[in-house]
């Protein structure tokens, strides 16, 4: 098996550059290719703009600004020389065999033998694009079909022809999961893949169903919605944010494919409504408007949504569907209701995931495949045969019988379609119940959940042991959020660890590490005057995490997605942390009219304090703590973590976000390898100069308006921490003082008024108040 | 029988002394309301409830009202009384002066309404529900509609009804069923059945003006399909005289415990013209605002009670002879000594007045607080003083209800066995103190409304208003010399309270029976609190004053004094044990199976 240490894409549209920008992500240096446009200056120009441009787009596709330097710009009249030392070469070209076809022949030129050669077609079967090609060209060539935003979404479809080497698939699996992140799944060479079929095939069926049954698109998306586990956004909302033209795209593919009976043909007729609006450009929110749009008026901004009917806008309305709230606890109760928002539900769900029961074998060997690719590529929380399961595969089976209708195969035998058997998740095939056999060095506490009760719980937090002597700390309250609960369990793990671990990672398996502190109930606590608690709140705080970084075992912290104030603060305690790649990492408390005061601000400062390539002195150590807590600095990657140091020396960054846990572990068990706690930091501060020097700093801020008045409040109490309180250099100043420091600071910003309006626009908006 | 003297001195003390209610006149549009004026608008006001109203109450309760074929005749004398009460500008003493109000602070309509329902409960309901149904006209209704409906409610020429319970549907209005039908002209066709209607029919005024709570066209089950309609008895003609009559019938009244003068009627609208105020569809927000007033007004009720029982034991107890002080005796002349050298009897009267006098400082603060968020001209102290108004709405209806009970009862008990004969008129004011716990959303809606809406609307910041200056209070008066009898008791259970808010907040988000269980004695331990607050900060005006030399007022001052003691030490222990029950949580509230009851 051949790594992947240089790869090649040859088309620089919107997939094309996103995928390139990504491989350059996992550190592999990457060519991006596409045509000379007549009459260009610059040969490659397409290339090179589409690098500028992906410097820019939101979400980013780049992790951190260094990576642009991994991709090479070139075309393919003058470049094509470059492919001779790519392991892997993307084609990402327009949906045109011809065209593709073309471009293979010239890349069997001059690609170097044994490479890799993938297409990102989503349209295309597989038979044929090889058909005709040589030999050797179709054996090392496959389907690699990414997704969009190829950074963000988990999932990659491979489709292998009958000649491609097994070896190419599985240095590209290899490489696809442990580099790049991703969720492969195999698919067969069938119209659409797996994803696609089954996701057309549920939009249509839903924005039809809503037509046909006069559902507003509101009422739409608030059904077919959380109840069945399908996106929030609901499919109104979804299509939007993936852009209308898609859909007929795909569906016109579809059409061409797709054998005479496939029921998929009966939803492809993209309704009038919907053409009117593609022909008009209202094609989503890339477009500023589509289902939903947010128009100006009086100066208020308007959410409006499409009246089906007559494809004008009128206000947004709340849906008007009775016991929505909850409804997810009995999706099958919901189903059942004779009402409209009923009717609407089975309609759509009962259609999409018979259709998805019928599809297997036939798309792909198993129901686990599917089931992914609906999670990774369409945002569902469950797959099909997940929902099936949760509404009772025997119930479901039941009232399609009832209602006359075609029973796939699948739904026949009434069993559940994933079973917990000797510890193991097992899922039904035709050969019956086989356990699901994750790749190596993967692991999710679910599994752990499967075999173990947790070793300490309670209702904000538990400890599993996850084998090799290691224990896991997860939080699973509200946004894993910081109660008094999760510190005391905090403390009683690092109390329990000794006697029957080796050493402790913190981490979970849900979207967000933490979002720190449960602010209402701070905000609750600071409304009712109960100083004296949020005191002891602080203290406690402290303490638990005090005792992390000092308990006589090494502390793994694993985080993905937010760890946010708290949540960051409590990784930046741990002897090493083991990122995902997406990780959103910062100490954003100013932005509640706070500071750190978990710690948060002495061991980012102390992080500062150690890096041996700074200058002498203290004050540029301060003045970095500084601008990084006061401006709420969050990292838009773990990448970016480590340039705000909130990440250091000892930490590293895992790609596959279901490979995290498995890394700390790893990283756990070495660490305790003759294990010695870490000395205790002492700071040499300036004292009140250093805050001074700050406040003339603030100060031209606020008057040039880039900061408020009140933001002056709390950089100057921020100011106060870092320079050390009544200290000066010919001091040492203890990580007591430090934290003491934090405290009185926290505590002297919550009595504020300001403060108390940032916390409540922040709980209530989700946004910072700049008061 | 009952005895009333208007409580002048107690409300220019709290007006003055406790709330600096001289701002009032700060405010734009209550510039008259100086102080001269406003004392003068309290006697005159005691004097025509005292002269009137009053001596017509036991009549009122023996003859009630009578239905006879779709007209209430009410209690012989109501009919004078109320034309004198209207005629004196009370009925809209807070409404706008635009629409023939008299343009004074809301707070002196609260203390109105404390006096006549003191002398008179049932008369005075019907004087309370055209405030509401005016309330609620003004606040969503168009101005055409203002300008017809508004000055008959305000100079009391016509009253008003609220019409929200039907025979199915009490506190949960998502069921109500009357319906609304749109007419050509923009007017509405009201169909259905209402019960409970407080003031629906009766021979006091020539037009009642109904605030029906209906079904809009299409509307949605649950309340967000509701409108508010304006249904009058007879249709006004365009110069203001009534005209036509509605299809609106009362087919009979109910036969109740107490405030017999009061009709409550079943109210048939059989196709009734009816016109919409505000949205269709925003009905329940309309009825909300009207229902907030009400809620604040039911509070009055239980204060004037409370006045009236307390007066009533004190001159008992004072000139019924009976036994002899333990001890020596008071009176060796007389056969026996006055009833109030007993200390039972003693303690009976302190409680009544401390409730009555700490509740009357509570109810006024709030009204205040109305005024100031209706007025100041800054937006960010009305939001404050809003938000403190919403806060103690509930608090101000079940805590002085539930004392307004206590102290009824109380003053029974005092009279002894002739307490319990008709003849005193003392029974009649337990019975009609009754009503004032269930009415309006009963005490145990009213818990829950404090503790889920009023505790999660913006994340608790109503609370913010109500702890943060008691907090304020407790860390300046701490020191204060001779303050520690007052201030320390009120730093403990203020310490509970604010334990017992943040157990609820926790508790309550991971499971909503642990906030419904505990809602009740949250809600008294909540009053209690605040009363301890109120009674610690007269404790320091009295003080100042005594300290300050104050002649003739030196034994009010010092019986304020001995007053705030006595609650501090004998009645702020229930908070405590209130704070105990709450904090064993739900468990054994919802141990037992429904089916071993």
């Amino acid at each position: 098996m051949t790594a992947i240490k240089k790869a090649a894409v040859i088309g620089a549209g919107t997939m094309g550059s996103a995928i390139a920008a990504h491989i350059a992500n996992s550190g592999v240096p990457v060519v991006l290719l596409d045509v000379v446009p007549p009459g260009a200056n610059d040969r490659s120009t397409l290339a090179k703009a589409a690098i500028a441009k992906l410097a820019k787009i939101k979400p980013a596709a780049m992790m951190d600004k260094r990576v642009g330097a991994l991709i090479t710009p070139g075309n393919i009249e003058d470049d094509m020389s470059r492919l001779a030392d790519a392991d892997w070469i993307l084609e990402a070209v327009v949906e045109d065999l011809a065209v593709k076809r073309g471009l293979f022949t010239r890349i069997q030129e001059a690609r170097r033998p044994g490479s890799i050669v993938s297409s990102n077609t989503s349209t295309i079967p597989l038979r044929r694009l090889v058909h005709g090609m040589p030999e050797d060209f179709a054996r090392d060539f496959m389907i690699t079909h990414f997704f969009n935003p190829p950074r963000y979404l988990r999932l990659i479809e491979f489709v292998k022809g009958e000649k491609t080497r097994a070896d190419a698939v599985e240095t590209l699996r290899t490489f696809a999961d442990e580099r790049l992140g991703k969720t492969v799944i195999d698919c067969h060479d069938t119209p659409g893949f797996v994803a696609n079929r089954i996701g057309v095939f549920w939009l249509q069926t839903a924005m039809r169903a809503a037509m046909d049954l006069g559902a507003t698109v509101e009422d739409a998306d608030a059904i077919v919605s959380t109840i069945f586990a399908t996106p929030k956004t609901g499919v109104f909302g979804l299509v939007d944010l993936v852009g209308l033209e898609l859909i007929p795209y795909i569906g016109k593919s579809l059409a061409a494919t797709l054998a005479p009976e496939d029921p998929c043909r009966a939803v492809l007729e993209v309704p009038g409504v919907v053409k009117r609006m593609i022909a008009e450009g209202r094609t989503g929110r890339g477009r500023g408007a589509g289902f939903y749009r947010l128009s100006e008026q009086g100066g208020r901004k308007v959410r409006e949504a499409i009246d089906l009917a007559t494809g004008e806008y009128r206000p947004a309305r709340e849906p008007a569907i009775p016991g929505l709230k909850g409804a997810e606890s009995d999706p099958r109760a919901f189903l059942g209701r004779t009402d409209l928002a009923g009717r609407y539900a089975w309609r759509v769900m009962s259609a999409t995931l018979s259709y998805a029961a019928m599809l297997v074998p036939e798309i792909a060997d198993d129901i686990v495949a599917v089931d992914q690719a609906m999670r990774y590529g369409y945002g569902w929380k469950a797959g099909p045969f997940e929902i099936i399961d949760r509404l009772g595969a025997e119930w479901f089976a039941g009232r399609l019988k009832a209602e006359h209708r075609d029973l796939p195969a699948l739904l026949r035998t009434p069993e559940p379609f994933y079973r917990t058997e000797n510890g193991h998740r097992t899922q039904r095939t035709h050969r019956g119940h086989l356990r699901i056999v994750e790749p190596e060095g993967v692991l999710r506490l679910a599994e752990a959940k499967i075999r173990n009760r947790p070793v300490l719980s309670n209702s904000s937090a538990s400890v599993w042991d996850i084998g090799g002597g290691i224990a896991c700390l997860e939080f699973h309250s509200k946004m894993n959020t910081f109660d008094r609960k999760t510190l005391s369990l905090v403390r009683k793990t690092v109390d329990y660890i000794p006697t029957n671990f080796r050493g402790l990672v913190i981490g979970n398996d849900s979207e967000n590490f933490s979002a720190g502190v449960n602010l209402g109930l701070a905000l609750f606590a600071a409304n009712v005057a109960a100083w004296p608690a949020i005191e002891s709140m602080l203290k406690e705080g402290q303490d638990a995490f005090r005792a992390i970084k000092y308990a006589p075992f090494p502390v793994v912290g694993a985080p993905a997605g937010l760890a946010l104030g708290g949540g960051c603060e409590v990784l930046l305690h741990c002897d090493a942390i083991q990122a995902h790649a997406e990780t959103y990492m910062g100490l954003v408390e100013v932005g509640a009219g706070i500071v750190p005061g978990w710690g948060g601000c002495k061991e980012l400062l102390a992080r500062w304090c150690a890096r041996k390539d700074r200058p002498q002195g203290p004050m540029p150590a301060i003045a970095q703590t500084f601008e990084t807590i006061a401006l709420a600095k969050v990292s838009t990657s773990a990448a970016e973590a480590r340039e705000l140091l909130y990440l250091g020396a000892n930490d590293a960054i895992t790609m596959n976000r279901d490979r995290v846990l498995a890394d700390a572990k790893a990283k756990a068990i070495a660490l305790a390898v003759n294990y010695k706690p870490p000395v205790p930091p002492t700071f040499v501060l300036p004292g009140p100069t250093a805050a001074t020097a700050m406040s003339l700093a603030v100060d031209d801020l606020v008057k040039s308006g880039k900061a408020t008045p009140y933001d002056r409040v709390v950089a100057l109490a921020l100011a106060e921490v870092l320079s050390g309180g009544d200290t000066d250099i010919t001091e040492t100043v203890t990580e007591d003082t430090m934290l003491a420091l934090e405290r009185k600071a926290a505590l002297t910003l919550i009595r504020n008024p300001q403060t108390l309006a940032r916390i409540e626009h922040l709980l209530e908006t989700g946004k910072a108040l700049r008061n | 029988m009952p005895v009333y003297k208007t409580p002048t001195r107690d409300l220019r003390f709290v007006l003055y002394e406790l709330l600096g209610a001289e701002n009032l006149a700060s405010l734009p549009g209550y510039e008259s309301a100086t102080p001269d004026v406003v004392l003068a608008a309290i006697e005159q006001t005691g004097q025509l409830c005292e002269e009137v109203l009053l001596p017509l109450n036991a009549r009122g309760d023996e003859e009630g009202c009578r239905y006879e074929n779709g007209a209430v005749t009410t209690p012989s004398g109501f009919k004078e009384a109320y034309r004198k009460f209207a005629e004196g500008g009370w009925v809209g003493i807070s409404c706008d002066p635009e629409y023939d109000g008299q343009g004074l602070p809301q707070v002196l309509n609260f203390i109105v309404s404390e006096i006549a329902c003191g002398t008179n409960l049932a008369l005075a309901i019907y004087v309370g529900l055209s405030q509401g149904a005016y309330h609620g006209i003004a606040a969503h209704a168009s101005d055409e509609l203002k300008r017809r409906y508004l000055p008959p409610l305000a100079t009391g020429r016509w009253t008003g009804t609220m019409c929200l319970t039907e025979p199915h549907c009490g506190t949960d209005l998502g069921l109500v069923r009357t319906r609304a039908e749109r007419n050509e002209d923009g007017s509405y066709r009201v169909t259905g059945t209402k019960i409970f209607i407080s003031a629906g029919e009766h021979d006091m005024a020539e037009n009642i003006v109904h605030l029906v709570l209906a079904r809009c066209p299409g509307g949605v089950p649950g309340t967000r399909g509701l409108g508010l309609f304006i249904v009058p008895k007879f249709l006004p003609n365009a110069d203001g005289s009534v005209g036509l009559r509605n299809l609106v019938r009362c087919s009979g009244i109910e036969r109740k415990m107490g405030i017999h003068g009061s009709a409550t009627c079943v109210l048939d609208f059989e196709g009734a013209t009816g016109y919409l105020v505000g949205r269709e569809n925003a009905g329940i927000v309309g009825m909300f605002s009207v229902m907030n007033l009400a809620r604040l007004a039911v509070g009055m009720q239980g204060l004037g009670l409370s006045e009236v029982a307390y007066q009533t034991a004190c001159a008992y107890a004072k000139e019924r002879l009976q036994g002899r002080a333990l001890g020596a005796p008071a009176f060796p002349d007389k056969p026996a000594d006055p009833i109030i050298v007993h200390p039972d009897v003693r303690n009976m009267l302190l409680t009544m007045r401390a409730l009555t006098e700490g509740g009357r400082a509570l109810a006024h603060w709030v009204g205040y607080a109305f005024d100031v968020a209706l007025r100041h001209p800054d937006p960010a102290v009305r939001q404050e003083h809003d938000d403190l108004v919403q806060l103690m709405t509930p608090i101000v209806k079940s805590f002085l209800t539930d004392s307004g009970f206590e102290i009824a009862n109380l003053c029974l008990q005092v009279h002894g066995g002739h307490g319990y004969i008709r003849d005193h008129g003392v029974e009649q004011l337990v019975r009609d103190a009754r009503i004032g716990q269930v009415y309006e959303g009963t005490n145990g809606v009213q818990a829950l409304d404090l503790v889920g809406r009023k505790f999660s609307q913006n994340t608790g910041r109503l609370l913010r208003r109500f702890f943060h200056p008691v907090d304020a209070f407790i860390a300046a008066e701490s020191h204060t010399p001779g303050m520690e009898p007052f201030v320390s008791p009120l730093a403990k259970v203020f310490g509970r309270c604010q334990q017992a808010t943040l157990w609820i907040a926790e508790r309550g988000l991971a499971d909503p029976n642990e906030g419904a269980a505990a809602a009740r004695d949250y809600a008294s331990l909540f009053g209690y609190v605040a009363l301890a607050y109120l009674w610690a900060r007269a404790a320091k005006v009295a003080r100042t004053r005594l300290a300050a030399g104050q002649g003739e007022d030196a034994d009010f001052y010092r019986a304020k004094l001995a007053t705030a003691g006595y609650y501090v030490q004998r009645i702020l222990p229930r908070a405590t044990a209130h704070a105990a029950a709450l904090a064993a949580g739900a468990e054994p509230v919802m141990a037992m199976a429904a089916e071993a009851f």
